[in-house]
């Protein structure tokens, strides 16, 4: 099942140039593996070396923080969204 | 024979390139590439290719090294750029610094990096390896940031024996090796420790930057947190080199001279930027005074005063000032204001760059001359 990725303008280098495609897979655990499998720096952006999502980093499953989900063997649907965003903080 | 010359600025938020002629006199900013992102580090690659490395980080995704292989115009991520292994623990935030290696190993560059250690590339920059006898040190537990944090912010190659290396660590010292990086030891021997309120006696000493002398490897200088210092044993032992300079190490009330960049021409001319402190960081009264002390003189002296008519309350940031190569030679300074400063004249007169920009980070220059100028 296809699902749709967006990510934030200043990453699109890491994936060819694109800020918003679509990868297909059947949950979101799958995912999110074939997301770091096709664009690696994107992976490299997001997670530090011991593997933990950077601090000021955001992954969100149709509107839902994915760090706070209690598994990721979810099946991906028709429409769903992944979105990577800077989370809030200054200003 | 057509020279072009160019400043690579890094800022918090991107890159700016400057490009003039051998005079020097008209300079044509471009930019921002990389909007948006820090750029720490930056080496224009050589006299004969268009080729870019920087430094770029941010505070939400991360650091990585990136490069131009047309002068700015178009940049591409370096994949497997430096990164510490997973068992490591460490956690790479910034590439502070990146350097050519010796002229006898064309392909390799260098990278020292927050959180502190050293890379090597041997491949043009394509891959990156740890230099992990340096991270692995015995005396890496005692290892403790700096107010820039825990930083590897100085690299220098010695110019006739590519195994003898020095770099220089906030708030840790000076290492140097001796056999191409199998092995490191500390060369801190009369500065003054830092409270670091570590108890290893070899670390804890807060080196801003560091200098070689160009005709003679055994002299380094250096702008450290207390003081600034020389030393004639390729850093076996430092001494103070004050005479002239603003701060006083004996009274309390002023305190060492204090301040971040210095930097020598190829003549042997040096050029620091002091502060008002190590608590204000910022220029003395306002005034941007730039102190040279020219070859065989034993004393600083307050050679430039780059804004007369108007206060600057700012810092220049330790790669924030370079030389070029030329003859005369080229001072050059970025602000944490923004704003850049150039002088050829040793350091007396200086023009102010077009434009205003962030924070500035570092400031390296890049000379072509021939062919590859035109």
């Amino acid at each position: 099942m296809p699902l749709e990725v967006r990510i934030p303008p200043m990453l699109r280098d890491c994936a060819s140039g694109q800020t918003r495609f679509s990868i297909t897979a059947g949950t979101l655990e799958e995912a999110l593996r074939r997301l770091f499998e096709t664009y690696p720096l994107l992976q490299v952006h997001l997670y530090d070396e011991t593997q933990r999502l950077r601090q000021h980093v955001l992954i969100f499953f149709n509107g839902e923080s994915v760090a706070r989900l209690d598994h990721l063997d979810i099946p991906v649907r028709t429409g769903d969204q992944l979105t990577i965003l800077q989370a809030v903080s200054g200003g | 024979m057509t020279t072009r010359v160019r400043l690579l600025v890094g800022t918090t938020k991107g890159l700016f390139t400057f490009e003039s002629d051998a005079a020097r006199r008209e300079w044509r900013p471009s930019g921002p590439h990389l909007g948006g992102w820090e750029v720490y580090s930056a080496l224009g690659d050589g006299s004969q290719s268009e080729r870019i490395f920087v430094g770029t980080s941010h505070m939400a995704y991360g650091p990585s090294i990136r490069v131009s292989d047309n002068g700015g115009q178009n940049w591409t991520q370096i994949a497997e750029g430096p990164r510490y292994p997973e068992e490591s623990g460490f956690a790479l935030n910034r590439v502070w610094q990146i350097v050519s290696g010796h002229p006898s190993e064309p392909d390799t560059l260098y990278a020292g990096v927050d959180e502190a250690g050293l890379f090597v590339s041997r491949d043009k920059g394509a891959t990156w390896t740890e230099v992990a006898s340096l991270t692995s040190h015995p005396t890496r537990s005692d290892w403790f940031p700096g107010a820039g944090g825990l930083c590897l912010h100085t690299i220098l190659i010695h110019p006739d024996n590519p195994r003898r290396m020095w770099v220089g660590i906030s708030a840790v010292g000076v290492f140097r090796t001796d056999d191409g990086g199998e092995t490191w030891r500390t060369c801190n021997e009369g500065l003054a420790r830092v409270p670091v309120g570590t108890p290893h006696p070899e670390v804890g000493y807060c080196v801003h930057k560091m200098v070689l002398h160009p005709d003679d490897p055994d002299t380094l200088y250096m702008q450290y947190h207390q003081g600034v210092f020389q030393s004639n044993d390729g850093a076996e032992t430092w001494f103070p080199i004050e005479d002239g300079l603003p701060g006083d190490r004996i009274s309390t009330e002023l305190g060492a001279p204090f301040g971040f960049p210095i930097v020598i021409s190829r003549s042997g001319d040096r050029f620091l930027v002091p502060l008002e402190s190590s608590d204000q960081r910022t220029m003395r009264d306002g005034r941007l005074l730039v102190y040279g002390r020219r070859r065989g003189s034993d004393r600083w002296e307050p050679v430039g005063d780059v804004v007369p008519d108007e206060p600057r309350h700012v810092n220049v940031l330790r790669d924030a000032m370079t030389v070029d190569s030329l003859e005369p030679y080229g001072v050059y300074f970025g602000t944490t204001s923004g704003e850049v400063f150039c002088s050829i004249d040793g350091g007396v007169g200086w023009d102010r760059l077009p434009g205003q920009y962030g924070r500035i980070l570092c400031v390296k220059p890049w000379i072509q001359e021939g062919e590859h100028a035109a």
